[in-house]
């Protein structure tokens, strides 16, 4: 197998399958159930397994080693703060501010854990991945520029987006060899005004559609009468809710499309760089389809759904290979605790790789 | 016998090349050979990958070496000859009748955890927490009411007075403390209503007052209120509440947290039908200790029934916040319920 590979895009294969998975699944499901949730953790090794052999490039799979025992450790403090950050919440609100800005406090270094851990214990070919950001910059990507961005009233979101994008790639390896990351602040500019724009043009359409329909109560429902009142709410909810579920299917599709193909088109791996290739409405589709299967069977259809996004987002990237996949050797090995994936999986920050 | 040969692609763990490879048992050991590559390894060292689909299954290697092998029944042939078995787990998932009883399972236990579990526990975390907690819950809700929807009361001070005076007059039925405070409010947008707040506060209504025809009618629903109270249902809902939430977001979280807010409300309304009933009960042990009539409160019931039906729209409201009694016409059985109070 140690041909040469001149200049060649090579395809990522995703070869799972939403009937395996779904019985992986639902076992997983049930024995966490039955322990109750102390199985999670096996659970959450068997998924990621699932998803990363079956994921394969130039024909050689990927692998999750995780540690179950070390993830159930992560999982246990994670479930603890979260507990006192609600508890705290719910019996007082200034303490519950508190907990939040703590939590905010740590996150960063909880992230930075979280990356190591996960980078650490994924392979491709034998050979480990490895992070090595430092908490130094965690804190400047993950803290200090999303402050900037709230301050600047969103301004800057896209330079914070930027940054967390380097922070995670530029300091990513494969065995010995570095990632690295090339995007400018400027492309993630042109994104994000194009998504002003349409959040912009959506609450327009949404404000006409519920001033027609306000209209017509008013007209029919007698001008500002108790009912006229209360129509009024019920239009403003329907309004509020008709905005939501337009973003999540339209313009999050879009969104999410347009930063895949820009982080991964800008990535490189020594001399082999990456493509990917994901259309906005095909990604529209997959969503509305897996929302709408998920609703109709009360959940069942969730390990289909989840199948068909990683197929479709997987089989959209390539690796441009520059000459043979054989040359990489293996890095210094580290040792690493699982808690900071755990701890940040259960307050569902976005750090997926 | 022909011994069982098996194409595989061995990786030593320290380069990314792939070097060809086949496998074959000697003994208990398995033998790699092919491609500069040639190694015997005990069995019981090696860790074999379970069967995922398609997936290559990997052998693994002491020294951080393994093999891919994506022929899966020379695989299987070569593992049974060597005595290799499933582990448990993996038996369950590769079989539809097993994912099948899984289903089942896991329904069962989702519903009997929302059932019995849920409640339970809700009580149990209820009556646990502190009163500090309680006071500043009470505190912020009506704090926010007030502003949402409350104005000050425009009864006399004499007349507040006096029927909190003669409810605490009232002998309290069972032996659970639960200091209360009755407190009015103006509301036409909420209209005749009543509230149990997690601290022990009753808030009523102006209109609820004036809508009464008697006085027995309003310590009646002072009862009821009472009832929620010595139960914390209000808190109990509340943390029901979250609990549900809670768990809907994290299970679909990243697929549809949208949809998350619609069931959290349509489940809610069940346990506040419950409840009621609890109240009720309490409610009509409590005036027939004190020699009134729990025909009262039903009498109360009836004409808030009433008063509400023209105002069916904000049936809603009353939904959206769970664990304050709502005298809405938003539950069907409200006749039902007048019908217990009466053959009490």
């Amino acid at each position: 197998m140690s041909q040469a590979l001149n200049a060649q895009t090579i395809r990522f294969q995703f070869s799972g399958k939403g009937g395996e998975y779904f019985r992986i699944w639902i076992v997983n499901l049930a024995l966490t159930i039955v322990t109750l949730g102390i199985y999670s953790a096996w659970a959450k090794v068997r998924r990621l397994q699932y998803f990363y052999r079956n994921t394969s490039l130039a024909n050689h799979g990927f692998d999750y080693h995780g540690d179950p025992q070390a993830i159930l450790k992560g999982r246990l403090i994670g479930v603890a703060l979260l507990v006192l950050y609600y508890a705290s919440e719910s019996f007082d609100p200034t303490l519950g501010l508190v907990a939040f800005a703590v939590l905010m406090l740590i996150m960063p270094w909880l992230v930075q854990r979280s990356l190591r851990f996960k980078l650490h214990n994924s392979s491709y070919r034998g050979l480990r991945f490895g992070f090595d950001g430092t908490v130094g910059n965690a804190y400047k990507a993950f803290l200090l520029w999303p402050v900037i961005a709230y301050f600047t009233l969103g301004l800057l979101a896209a330079v914070a987006h930027q940054r967390i994008k380097a922070y995670q790639h530029g300091n990513s390896r494969y065995g010995s060899e570095g990632f690295a990351f090339n995007v400018r602040e400027g492309k993630f500019f042109g994104i994000y005004f194009r998504l002003l724009g349409m959040v912009i043009l959506l609450i327009i359409a949404v404000a006409v559609l519920a001033g027609v329909f306000g209209g017509m109560a008013a007209v029919f429902g007698g001008g500002m009468s108790e009912e006229g009142k209360i129509a009024a709410i019920g239009i403003a909810i329907a309004a509020a809710i008709g905005f939501y579920l337009a973003a999540f299917l339209f313009i999050g599709p879009w969104f999410a499309a347009r930063t895949q193909n820009l982080v991964w088109n800008g990535t490189s791996l020594g001399p082999h760089g990456f493509s990917s290739s994901v259309r906005a409405r095909d990604l529209f589709w997959i969503y509305l389809t897996n929302f709408i299967g998920i609703l109709l069977t009360l959940g069942l259809f969730k390990p289909f759904a989840d199948i068909r996004l990683a197929k479709y987002r997987l089989e959209h990237m390539a690796l441009n290979a520059q000459g043979s996949l054989d040359d990489f050797l293996a890095g210094q090995q580290q040792s690493i605790n699982a808690m900071g994936e755990e701890t940040a999986d259960v307050f569902d920050f976005d750090i997926s790789f | 016998m022909r011994p069982v040969q098996v194409k595989a692609v061995y990786f030593d763990g320290q380069s990314a090349r792939a070097h060809d490879v086949v496998l074959s048992l000697a003994g208990a050991s398995l033998e790699v050979s092919g491609d500069s590559i040639s190694r015997r390894d005990a069995l019981s060292n090696l860790r074999v990958s379970e069967l995922m689909g398609e997936a290559p299954r990997l052998i693994k290697f002491p020294d951080g070496a393994h093999c891919e092998v994506r022929d899966h029944a020379g695989l299987s042939e070569l593992l049974a000859e060597g005595g290799h078995r499933d582990g448990l787990v993996v038996q369950l998932q590769n079989r539809w009748r097993w994912a099948l009883a899984a289903v089942v399972i896991a329904v069962a236990a989702v519903a009997a955890g929302y059932r019995w579990g849920l409640p339970a526990v809700s009580e149990w975390i209820a009556f646990k927490l502190p009163g500090k907690a309680l006071a500043q819950m009470g505190e912020s809700t009506l704090s926010y009411l007030d502003q949402a929807v409350f104005s000050p009361s425009k009864l006399s001070d004499n007349r507040q007075q006096a029927l909190q005076k003669a409810f605490v007059q009232l002998a309290v039925p069972d032996e659970i403390d639960a200091a209360h405070v009755i407190v009015f409010r103006d509301s036409p947008v909420i209209g005749a209503n009543a509230m149990a707040l997690p601290d022990g506060t009753i808030v009523v209504t102006d209109q609820l007052v004036s809508l009464a025809k008697h006085d027995e009618e309003i310590l009646g629903v002072l009862a009821h209120e009472l009832g929620h109270l010595k139960r914390r249902h209000s808190l109990r809902m509340l943390i029901q509440g979250s609990i549900v939430g809670a768990v809907l977001a994290w299970y679909v979280g990243d697929v549809s947290s949208v949809a998350a807010g619609l069931p959290t409300l349509m489940l809610q309304m069940r346990y506040s039908r419950d409840h009621e009933r609890e109240a009720d009960v309490y409610a009509a042990r409590m005036l027939k200790e004190n020699g009134i009539s729990p025909a009262r409160l039903a009498d109360m019931l009836a004409r808030l029934e009433q008063a509400h039906t023209s105002q069916t729209a904000q049936q809603k409201k009353g939904a959206e916040e769970p664990g304050f009694s709502d005298y809405f016409a938003s539950h069907p059985d409200t006749h039902e319920r007048i019908q217990a109070l009466e053959r009490n």
